[in-house]
């Protein structure tokens, strides 16, 4: 379990970044969201994995995402926690599957289904996490994104 | 199904908290007498004993402890796991022994003390089984697995105008009926206002919109129809079973287009056992319906089949699921108001249809209630199990 230092009241577990997902844990730090992309049938993919779910190759290369999506849904967290945080589902703008993140933003400027941007927190030397947060300037263009 | 198969008999403990001066085992002999004495059998008739995980041990051994107890030695035996349909797949695995002949009455059983190993909700330690995420979820699944449900529950309110108090209906109506169940944890009379003014836990669930874990001991025994019909004048037929899982593991992240308001495994669990029992949805006089968490009892029956998508808004306020109304659900207070012990919350909900088939269910009797179901999902709706159970004659 992780304690950040400049804000104390936010609890982050370490996750078990086993081999087939350390490049999307790299990707962060570098501030880039990373998804797998099957080097046989082209398949991109969320969340990473060692193996293609379409086609179970091991041919993996990696692409980067627009970092865009729609809020499918969220929930502000109450307990076990010294400070509500909201938690969110996120549809990847590239329409390849969601995120579960942390959502910066006060609850009551949620929408669902409103244009969401990723940004990215140092949350100790070694790691580096996703948020996402509305994205109020680029809400015109959501539905163009693309590779 | 080569032989049709009958439950004569079951029996159970009040769900609460029973702390750690008895085991397990011990909680499960003690719904295992009470069930044997109410089907009129002895010990040594039982041959098959089938359980769920009670966290002991994970090996299974569990089975060993409790034969050795009884002085039985069973031809089959299996402790089966699969998240919180594990009671229901219990249940269909003696169902198929005996309908495949290899044992003629089974005991189908569980015990589990959830209130020490959780506290109060289901997984609420921070971090605790965050392996049942995927690596990308995992730092932020400080809370258990409430936040998934909570975000089902809130693109329910956006897509079909439910507000707070339709999800607070759902509780009031369990506890209601709760206060009638002899095996309830939670009895004390409750209001709509009671629940909205409950603390918060994840918006937009308050304390009363969850289920407490707690603990409990339950046992129901199978028969061959053959026993079944020289034992009992009250046989309950398992005439229909179906089982789907879904591609997906609490919120489906592998792709956009699954809705969190309506879930597949449910539907198509439906849809297999209603096929298999002949019956179609309408025909079903009673049923119990897990929900761990109140907006799932407005999804479960459109899913299942009563109304369609969006329809339970009205319908949890009008009575149409009370008794008396279209189709009475959670008649003994469902996972919210019954306790939720969730290894044996499936045989407890059993015994609930089996009661209101048998006509025992007292000041909650579904008046003439032939047919019922029980419905059971593991994940967020991602696994589920659907029984229909019939009276005999």
């Amino acid at each position: 379990m992780i304690k950040l230092s400049s804000q104390p009241e936010i609890i982050y577990l370490q996750p078990k970044n086993h081999e087939p997902t350390l490049k999307f844990w790299e990707g962060l730090k570098n501030r880039k969201l990373l998804a797998p992309r099957c080097g046989d049938c082209g398949e991109i993919f969320f969340p990473p994995r060692g193996f293609c779910p379409k086609c179970l190759s091991e041919n993996i290369e990696w692409v980067e995402l627009s970092g865009k999506g729609k809020l499918h849904s969220w929930t502000e967290i109450h307990y076990l926690t010294p400070k509500p945080y909201i938690l969110g589902v996120i549809d990847l703008a590239e329409g390849i599957g969601r995120m579960i993140s942390r959502i910066e933003a006060e609850h009551k400027e949620l929408k669902i289904d409103m244009p969401m941007k990723v940004d990215f927190i140092d949350v100790s030397d070694k790691l580096t996490l996703f948020i996402w947060r509305p994205d109020k300037v680029d809400s015109k263009h959501q539905k163009s994104e693309s590779f | 199904m080569s032989r049709r198969v009958a439950i004569i008999g079951y029996g159970c403990l009040k769900i609460g908290k029973y702390g750690s001066e008895v085991s397990e085992n011990e909680l499960s002999i003690r719904a295992i007498k009470l069930a044997l004495e109410d089907a009129g059998i002895s010990k040594e008739d039982v041959n098959g004993l089938v359980t769920t995980p009670n966290y002991l041990l994970t090996l299974g051994l569990q089975l060993s402890v409790v034969s050795e107890y009884l002085r039985i030695s069973p031809r089959v035996a299996a402790e089966i796991a699969c998240g919180g349909i594990a009671g229901g797949l219990a249940l269909k695995h003696a169902m198929n022994e005996i309908a495949l002949g290899h044992a003629d009455i089974v005991v189908c059983y569980g015990s589990v003390k959830e209130s020490i190993r959780f506290k109060n909700i289901a997984l609420v330690e921070p971090g605790m089984g965050i392996e049942i995420y995927d690596p990308t979820t995992q730092p932020y699944a400080v809370a258990g697995v409430i936040w998934a449900y909570a975000c089902s529950g809130r693109r329910y309110m956006y897509e079909y105008g439910a507000t707070e108090e339709h999800f607070a209906a759902a509780c009031v109506r369990n506890r209601n009926n709760a206060r009638h169940n002899p095996w309830a944890a939670f009895t004390t009379p409750i209001t709509i206002e009671d629940v909205l003014k409950s603390p918060i836990l994840c918006s937009p669930l308050k304390l009363l919109d969850c289920s407490a874990a707690r603990d409990g001991a339950a046992a129901v025994v199978l028969a061959s129809e053959k026993k079944a019909r020289k034992i009992t004048d009250t046989p309950i037929y398992i005439v229909g079973v179906g089982e789907h899982h879904d591609n997906s593991s609490f919120i489906p992240t592998d792709r956009c287009d699954k809705p969190i308001t309506s879930f597949v495994a449910a539907r198509e669990a439906a849809q297999r056992a209603l096929k298999m029992a002949k019956v179609s949805v309408d025909d079903i006089d009673v049923a119990e319906l897990y929900a761990p968490f109140s907006p799932q009892e407005l999804m479960l029956p459109e899913d299942i089949g009563w109304f369609k998508k969006g329809e339970m808004v009205k319908a949890i306020m009008d009575g149409s699921t009370e008794i008396g109304g279209k189709i009475p659900i959670n008649t003994d207070g469902g996972l919210l108001s019954r306790g939720h012990p969730a290894m044996v919350t499936p045989i407890y909900e059993t015994i609930s249809i089996v009661r209101q088939l048998r006509g025992e269910s007292g000041k909650v009797q579904v008046d003439g209630a032939e047919i019922g179901l029980i419905h059971c999902e593991g994940g967020m709706l991602n696994n589920c199990i659907v029984f229909i159970f019939r009276r005999g004659d």
